[in-house]
This record gives C-alpha cells, structure tokens and sequence, in this order.
C-alpha cells in the first residue's frame, strides 16, 4: 500500500519535471514543421471526433490516404462537391504533404472549372463562367493554404504561378511567385525564365524584364532556349534596344 | 495473511560439513544473467503464434502498396510509404503491449517465476532481463519489416524508372535526367531511418509501460485494456497539457483533469514524426537525438517503476 | 502463519508436514525471499533470506513446476546454471553430472513438453542441484507423480543426503516422509504444533516389535508363555504383510 502511494508521487514528481521537457520538445517539433495538426480545432470539426481520436493516433497518415482514395474515385465519378469536402479532410489532416495541395488546387482549377465551363446543364454562359471563376478561386486557395503550412518548400509556389499565368492571365502574379520559387536554393533553372517571361507581358516592367532576359541570355547557350530569344527580340523592338546592343539573329 | 515468524534458522552452517567445497561467487548485478534471461525470453515470445499473425498482417499490408498502380508513382510512393511505416508502428505498439503483458503474470501462474527468484538472481536482473528480450523481438521485427518495406519500395521504383526511361526514350538527355531524379527522389529518403528509430523507440516506451502496469495487475486482459486507454490518452496528452498550462480551460474540475492526464501520461504524439517525413518534411539531428532521448528516458523510468513495484511483491 | 521458530540442522532430512492451507508452501517461500514476513527473520547458513546472496547456497523447487515446454532437459539446466553465474566447460561438465544423476542422460534432447510428470519433477531436481546448493528446498517433491516415480525421487533424496546436502522438505504424503526423514515438524493453522526426531516422535516407548522368520506355532507359543512369565504381554500376533506400495512396484515392473 505504502508502496503504491509512493509509485504515485514519484510518478507526479517526475510528471512535474518532464511536462517543461515535452513542452519545449513540442515547440522544436512545430518549429520544424513537425506535430502539425495536433492543435487545429479545424480537424475536429471537419473529422468529428472519432476521426481526429484516430487522426492523432498514429493513424493520421493512413486515414489520409483513405481520404485521397476516396476523392480520386469521386473525380473519377466527376462529383467535384465532394471532391473539394474530401481534398479539404486530406490537407488539413495533412498539411505537410505538398501533392494534397497541388492535386486539389488542380482538381479545382483545371478540372472541375473546365468542367463547369462544359455543363450542358446550365444553358447561360454568364454563370458558366461564374462557376469557372469560382473553382479557380477554390484552386488558389488551397494552393494559398498550402504556401502557409509550407513556406520552406518551392513547388506550391510554382503551382500558384501557373495557376495565375494560365487561369488568370495575371502575369503580374505569375511573375512574382516563380521569382519566389527561383530563391530557393536548388530551385530549377526554369523558376528564374518563367519569371522573367511572365514579367515581360506586364505593362511598365518591360525594362526589367529585359534585363533579367538578357543576363540569361548572356550565361550562356543553356539558356538560350527559342522561347527566351523570341521573347527578347520582341522585348528589344518594344524599348527600342540599340541595333549593336541587341542580339544575333541565329 | 500475516506471517509472522519469531526465528527461522536454516543451518548455521558448520563449514567442516561441507560436502562440496565450490561456490561461485555471487555478484550483486551480472550482465551474464540478464542475458540469460533475456535469451530466454526472446525464445519464448518466438513462440506465441500472435507474434507471427501481426507480423504476417503487416508484412501483408506492407506488400500489398504494390497493387497502387492507378496512381501516378508521386501519389503511389506516398501512400506505399504511408501504409507500411503506418503497418510497422501499429504492429510494434500493438506486439509491445500484447507480448509484453502475458510476460510476467505467465511466469507466476506457470511458477517458473519462483524457480527463477530462488536461484541468486536479484529481482531487478529478472525485470530488465525479460524488457529486454521484449525489446530485441521488436528490434527484429522492426529490422524484418524495414527490409520487406524497402524492397517493395525498391522494385516499384525500378519498375517506375523503367517504365519512365521508355516513354522518355526521345526526350532530350537533361530531361531524362530530371524525371529519373523526380522518381528517385519521391521513393527513398534517408530521413525515413530516424523515423523508423523513433517509431521502434515509441513501441520501447510502450513496453516499458506494459511491464509496469503488469506489475500490479491482476490479469493480462486488464493489462491490455489499460494500456489501450493509455494510448489513446497518451496521443492526446499533448492537446490536453497546452490547455491546462494556456490557463483556456474553464472550470477547476477541467483543470485538475487535464492536469493529471498531462503529469501522469507520457506524450506519445511526439513519437509520431513518420508521417511528417514521409511527407519530406526534413528532420534535423537535434531534434532526432532530442526525441529519442525522451523515448529513452521513459523506457528506463518505466522499468525502474516496474522493478520498484516488483520488489514489493508477494509471489 | 504465527510464531514459527524452526532450525534446520546440517546435513539432516527435514519434513514439514501439514494439512491442505496450513502454510507449509509460504513457510518455503519465505526462506527463498519470495514472499517477505511481516514480523521475524529467516537466515540461510546465518544469511538473511531476505538478501539475494544467501540464494547462493539454496536450490528450490516449487510444487507441480512448470518449465519452459519449450526447452529440452539439457537447455533448462543450462538456463538456470547460467543463472547462477556458471558457465563454459563447468556448466556442461555440471549438466552431464546432473542429468545422470537424475536419470535424464536419454532424454536430454527431448523437450519438457514431452516429459512425464516424474521426469519433470527430476529435472526439477536436477535444475535445483545445479549450483551446488548446501540446502534444498522442495515443495512436495512427489505430489502427482506415480508410485515408481515417486520410489525414484525418495531415493534420489536419500542420495543427496548421503552426499552431504541438508534437505527441507513439505509434504502431506505422511508415509512417503516417514520412510526418508529424519526429523519432522507439523504444522497446523499457520503454527507448529510438533517438532522433532521422527523416531523419537513416532516410538511408543514401551513396546517392541520382534519380525520371525520360519517360527513354528510351537516356537510362537512358547515365546507368548516366556513373555507372560516375565510380565510382559503380546498385544497382537499377525503374518507380516508386505506395503502396498511395494506389491504395485513388484507388480508393474518391467
């Protein structure tokens, strides 16, 4: 008996001194993108309570990809409702998984906007394209979100990139979220052409543009891929470049 | 009972009757010892057929990824991965708690327990000994399933670059090249080894646990039933630590609840980075050797508690 | 139990005899530190039981033990010699003494699960013997065992004290621990009711038996006539009979 009670204090005693060390443990581990969801109140209400019991039980990433499995056949039947409610269970149950983001930024964007923009169902354009607008917008919300739960990785910028390059047409956009991609270090040499071929269809940026341009240019034959040239020449007729400053033809 | 003994004196010995003069020396702790019992104890947890349908279940689980092949090999590599690290750290909690219960309450219903305590093996030898021998199976096990996991992985791999490399045949060099890499890079990834390790370290804790609860349980299925609360309780201890300390919690009732919850249960949760890592998330080595030090050091306090109730014991 | 004070004197068989519950089995366990008194003190050669070491010179078994099925004969006194610190050629030298001495030699390879309950009981012994115990402790060594097995065990106890070795033991089979003790205490409700010589215990101080061989009634009559005359009497006049346990050993043997 006396031994019980005596298990019971060392057990709070010891209880008192580890809660400081599990509590710094944890803030490392968030701080490095770990334990990510154990405190989004968001989960519980989008998984109940059984599921965020089990979410957090060690079976987080499985019932994700359950979850995945699920809106992929979803997709495959074209319910695109409930392909966002699924997509919306996948990344929050986890954010650090950057194909949930892209796979539903596209699902949205491309896929159930083109789809939207096809409906037989709806005869009025006007809200075709209302419909459209709203899944691009879905789109780039998950990719949005994505950003915020990822800021350390490229790849959801260069996403939100081409989202707003092919739906929007908001180059300025484009521009500025593939110059992002490109600071990351070990990021593709495209990162840095994309940004500046976006930069070069904005009104008033054309210098810099230019200027970005030309110094790929003059790194070297790598990068003097058909697209950069053509987008140069057209770059060096509109600001009106010097003939000798310009580059060859071929 | 009380059992109250006024002198009990077996043989004061007359050294001059001694038939045998022999007698090892008797060491206060003997590694020779605990190894014995620890062979012996792995030797036996071979031999109960539930160590073999869980791991035949995860073996299955692990293999059957192999089937995901109407996904794009990003998302099949995910959910392969997702699936057989999720196998191995449900295999190893549940083979933990389950092996590890039956283990002391068997030897005192079978009395090998009495034959082992009356031979110059001090309790504490017999605890770690049979901890031990625990956690050498889950090693095995975990190495077994390591290797079944990346094999699987690896030939979906090549079969991916295979399949990769044919399309691309026309492509130009450099794009070949960035493909092979993408494929590369979405199948292995060298932080999965510290996840494992801290996957393995989790199912130690939950071991050591085990053998204190056994301790002063009355059968294995009381056991078992109070560990699975404890997991559960466990994974939230967390949520439940950060409300009592953030003063949100309402209520003295609350509060004392999550207080004792927070105090009393170990915080499992942080034994769950697998999932952020197969996701790419990197693990820095700080953090790993901070993690396992915590899993370490609830093994070893979890085993001496064990001991210390065990020392009180009447067998 | 209540105010037990008992000695055990070297080289003697000690029985404790007692009804079902009458805290024989917590008396052993007691003296092994296995379960602690709540008030007194047990000593092994003048060590407190309580400590580990003066498990040193004890070899135990349980009643009806269990060992690992899993085992062969020779893999459990290998277990429990590496137990107590043995090792290397001693070990196995220790393992063919043993499993000959308790007759095993054969079914050394064989698993315990295989083994009849006699056998077990033997390697029990043998697993108790192996450290070179000056003192063995047995919980009813021939509880459940048949009569041949049960003969074999009370011999190999015999040998044992021939050898030296003290030997307590707790038995409720009252003619299996008259034929091998020579000293006896009985316990009753958790006291000792009776301790001693046995056959200080058990002679009836005025009486003799006198076993004849070949006597004719004539002989009978007149030993029956000398011992009126000299005021002695004969209380009982009967054909030596043989036990019953020897006639089934007679009777089944090979």
């Amino acid at each position: 008996m006396i031994r019980a009670i005596l298990v019971v204090v060392i057990l709070i005693v010891l209880g008192a001194l580890k809660v400081p060390i599990e509590r710094d443990l944890a803030a490392l581990h968030r701080k490095e993108h770990f334990r990510g969801v154990e405190f989004n109140l968001d989960l519980r209400e989008k998984l109940g309570q059984l599921g965020f019991v089990a979410a957090l039980s060690g079976f987080r990433a499985i019932v994700a990809d359950g979850l995945f499995i699920q809106a992929h056949v979803a997709w495959e039947r074209t319910e695109w409702g409930r392909v966002l409610l699924l997509f919306r269970q996948v990344t929050t149950l986890q954010p650090r998984v950057i194909l949930f983001w892209d796979m539903a930024a596209w699902h949205m964007a491309w896929n159930a906007a083109v789809a939207a923009m096809n409906d037989k169902s709806q005869p009025r354009l006007a809200l075709r394209v209302k419909a459209q607008r709203e899944y691009f917008a879905l789109g780039k919300d998950f990719l949005e979100r994505g950003i915020k739960n990822n800021p350390d990785r490229l790849q959801l910028y260069e996403a939100l990139a081409r989202l707003y390059k092919e739906k929007y047409k908001d180059h300025e956009h484009a521009a500025e979220f593939y110059a992002k991609a490109a600071t990351f270090p070990h990021a593709p040499s495209y990162e840095q052409r994309f940004s500046a071929y976006e930069r070069s269809y904005c009104e008033g940026r054309e210098r810099e543009a230019y200027e970005q341009l030309r110094q790929l240019y003059d790194e070297g034959v790598k990068e003097r891929l058909p697209t950069l040239i053509t987008r140069l020449k057209f770059l060096e007729n509109k600001l009106g470049i010097p003939q000798d400053q310009r580059i060859p033809d071929k | 009972m009380s059992n109250e003994i006024d002198n009990l004196t077996l043989e004061r010995f007359d050294a001059s009757a001694s038939a045998r003069p022999m007698q090892t020396r008797h060491r206060a702790f003997s590694l020779a010892r605990v190894r014995a019992i620890t062979v012996n104890t792995l030797t036996e947890l071979t031999r109960l057929k539930v160590f073999y349908v869980l791991l035949v279940f995860a073996l299955l689980l692990i293999g059957s990824s192999i089937f995901m092949a109407q996904f794009t090999f990003q998302q099949e590599f995910q959910i392969l991965k997702d699936v057989s690290l999720g196998a191995m750290s449900i295999f190893t909690s549940l083979l933990a708690i389950v092996a590890t219960a039956r283990l002391i309450p068997q030897d005192i219903e079978d009395r090998t327990v009495y034959t082992i305590l009356a031979k110059p093996v001090p309790r504490l030898e017999y605890l770690l000994g049979k901890i031990a021998g625990v956690l050498l199976l889950l090693a095995i096990s975990t190495l077994v399933m390591s290797a079944v996991f990346v094999l699987v992985l690896y030939m979906r791999e090549q079969a991916v670059l295979h399949t990769t490399i044919r399309q691309m045949s026309a492509a130009p060099r450099e794009q070949l090249d960035a493909a092979v890499r993408a494929v590369r890079a979405s199948a292995f990834n060298i932080d999965m080894v510290p996840g494992i390790t801290i996957i393995y370290l989790k199912a130690c804790l939950l071991a050591a646990l085990t053998l204190f609860v056994s301790t002063f349980a009355t059968t294995n299925i009381f056991t078992i039933v109070v560990m699975a609360f404890i997991y559960f309780i466990g994974h939230l201890q967390a949520t439940a630590r950060e409300y009592w300390l953030q003063a949100h919690a309402s209520g003295l009732i609350t509060k004392i609840f999550l207080a004792v919850v927070a105090l009393l249960f170990p915080d499992l949760q942080a034994f769950n980075l697998v999932d952020d890592i197969v996701a790419g998330t990197a693990i820095s080595l700080g953090l790993f050797f901070k993690t396992a030090l915590l899993g370490i050091f609830y093994t070893a306090i979890y085993t001496l508690l064990a001991a210390f109730v065990f020392y009180g014991k009447e067998l | 139990m209540r105010d037990l004070d008992l000695r055990v004197e070297p080289g003697e068989v000690f029985g404790l005899l007692g009804p079902n519950g009458s805290g024989k089995s917590t008396t052993l366990k007691i003296i092994l530190g296995l379960v602690s008194p709540t008030r007194g003190r047990t000593e092994i050669f003048g060590r407190d039981s309580r400590l580990v070491e003066s498990r040193v010179a004890v070899g135990f078994l349980p009643e009806n033990p269990y060992f690992y099925k899993y085992l062969t004969g020779e893999e459990t006194l290998r277990f429990f010699g590496r137990l107590c610190g043995l090792g290397g050629a001693r070990l196995r030298e220790r393992i063919n003494e043993l499993l000959d001495l308790v007759g095993l030699t054969k079914a050394r390879k064989q698993r315990l699960g295989t083994y009849s309950k006699g056998m077990l009981q033997r390697i029990g012994l043998a697993q108790a013997l192996i450290h070179h115990p000056k003192l063995l402790v047995l919980d009813e060594p021939t509880a459940g065992v048949d009569p041949a097995g049960s003969r074999e065990i009370r011999d190999l106890i015999r040998d044992l004290r021939h050898r030296g070795i003290t030997v307590l033991l707790s038995s409720h089979l009252l003619a299996q621990a008259q034929e091998i003790c020579d000293r006896v205490g009985i316990l009753a409700d958790g006291a000792l009711v009776r301790e001693g010589r046995l056959e200080e215990l058990i002679a009836i101080e005025n009486q003799t038996e006198l076993v004849l061989e070949n006597a004719s009634g004539t002989l009978l009559n007149e030993i029956e006539g000398l011992a009126a005359r000299s005021n002695a009497r004969v209380i009982e006049r009967r054909k030596s009979t043989t036990t019953l346990e020897r006639l089934f050993l007679e009777a089944t043997k090979k």
